[in-house]
């Protein structure tokens, strides 16, 4: 099974879902009503699940908007400070949550996957 | 009544202390594997001399709330198989509030209550994984009725049962529960001498007209680790014989 369909399973049991359709492209906040307690759930699951060490600040982008302010007060590049802060994502996934911001929690399935591989990948190169 | 147990390993923070030695050995013969934290070689060889008769059913590890290196450590040899967990650990600050050196009052609090934290996150992480845990905070009668010179270690005693506290209610849910005990005076271990000491204080202080027995607190201990008082979570409860309960 890819990274996706584990994720899948994954919330499916967190969040007792059923035939819901989950794609890279869906909001855990926004569309699953995925609360903090399921964040935390969700977090050991996939240390669990992928043997990787989980910040659960960092894979669920709960600083983004502060790290949108600093690169703001410090007049720095805001898209180069955030990926700085973030590795995992990618410039054009940064600038789109900053479009995004405004409708609430941007936080999408491919975060996790981006996180997921890219934890795996300084894994291997450790 | 016999009593259960939902797990059997069981981290005791602070675990060269007499209380918890005392309680080791009850969780030995209730099937439990006690796995005991010391902070020096001293705690290590206090433990190892007074288990001895029990070598092979528990273990032991270096723990140092003022060194955070070594809680990774402790987890890494541990894993993250754990179902109980016994916090005794408590440093000293015994000094009036507006005479408390600020870098001892800094570092007190990082050691009592941050690093405190750390653990409750790794062990909270942990038993989500089995959904099911039990965690006991050893707290005292000061953090409800404290003495002049006692501030910054009730202070430290209620922002820790806050954190367990909250454990139990964010966690609920998931079988993992928690209960902050508040013993008064007991006669066991740093007690022993205060209360030789103040006899009369004590006779006259508490209803009951006695200290608590070291024995008696740690069967009160093992009980709330039990099934029987799963119910009784996110709490704080007295075992002082009545000493804060009246004027």
């Amino acid at each position: 099974m890819n990274i996706l369909g584990e994720i899948k399973e994954i919330l499916t049991e967190i969040l007792d879902l059923e035939d819901r359709e989950i794609t890279p492209e869906t909001y855990l906040v926004r569309e699953l009503d995925v609360e903090s307690i399921d964040l935390l759930e969700l977090a050991v699951a996939l240390n669990s699940q992928f043997n990787i060490e989980v910040s659960d600040d960092d894979i669920f982008l709960k600083k983004f908007r502060l790290y949108v302010t600093e690169a703001e007060q410090q007049k720095t590049d805001m898209v180069q400070y955030v990926t700085a802060k973030l590795p995992f994502l990618t410039k054009s996934r940064a600038e789109e949550i900053m479009a995004d911001l405004d409708g609430g929690p941007a936080l999408k399935v491919k975060d996790l996957i981006s996180y997921v591989v890219w934890q795996r990948k300084d894994e291997t190169f450790a | 009544m016999k009593l259960h147990f939902s797990g059997n390993r069981a981290l005791v923070l602070g675990g060269s202390c007499n209380l918890a030695i005392t309680l080791a050995e009850l969780m030995i013969k209730s099937d439990l594997f006690p796995i005991l934290t010391y902070r020096n070689d001293e705690g290590e060889r206090y433990i190892s001399k007074t288990l001895q008769p029990f070598a092979g059913k528990y273990n032991s590890h270096y723990l140092d709330f003022s060194d955070r290196d070594s809680v990774n450590s402790l987890f890494h040899q541990i894993g993250d198989d754990i179902d109980f967990l016994v916090d005794f650990v408590q440093g000293d600050l015994e000094s009036l509030v507006a005479s408390a050196d600020e870098d001892s009052i800094y570092r007190y609090f990082t050691e009592n209550v941050s690093f405190r934290a750390e653990i409750l996150k790794r062990a909270g992480r942990a038993m989500l994984k089995k959904k099911r845990g039990r965690l006991v905070f050893i707290s005292s009668t000061a953090a409800d009725k404290p003495n002049p010179g006692q501030g910054f270690y009730a202070s430290a005693k209620l922002a820790s049962e806050a954190l367990y506290r909250n454990l139990g209610i964010e966690l609920g849910k998931h079988g993992i529960t928690t209960v902050s005990l508040r013993p008064g005076y007991i006669d066991a271990g740093r007690g022993k001498a205060f209360i030789k000491t103040r006899q009369e204080e004590v006779m006259k202080k508490v209803p009951i007209k006695r200290a608590l027995t070291g024995q008696e607190v740690a069967e009160t201990i093992l009980f709330f680790l039990s099934d029987s008082s799963k119910g009784v979570n996110a709490t704080e409860i007295c075992i002082d014989g009545g000493l804060t309960a009246g004027k």
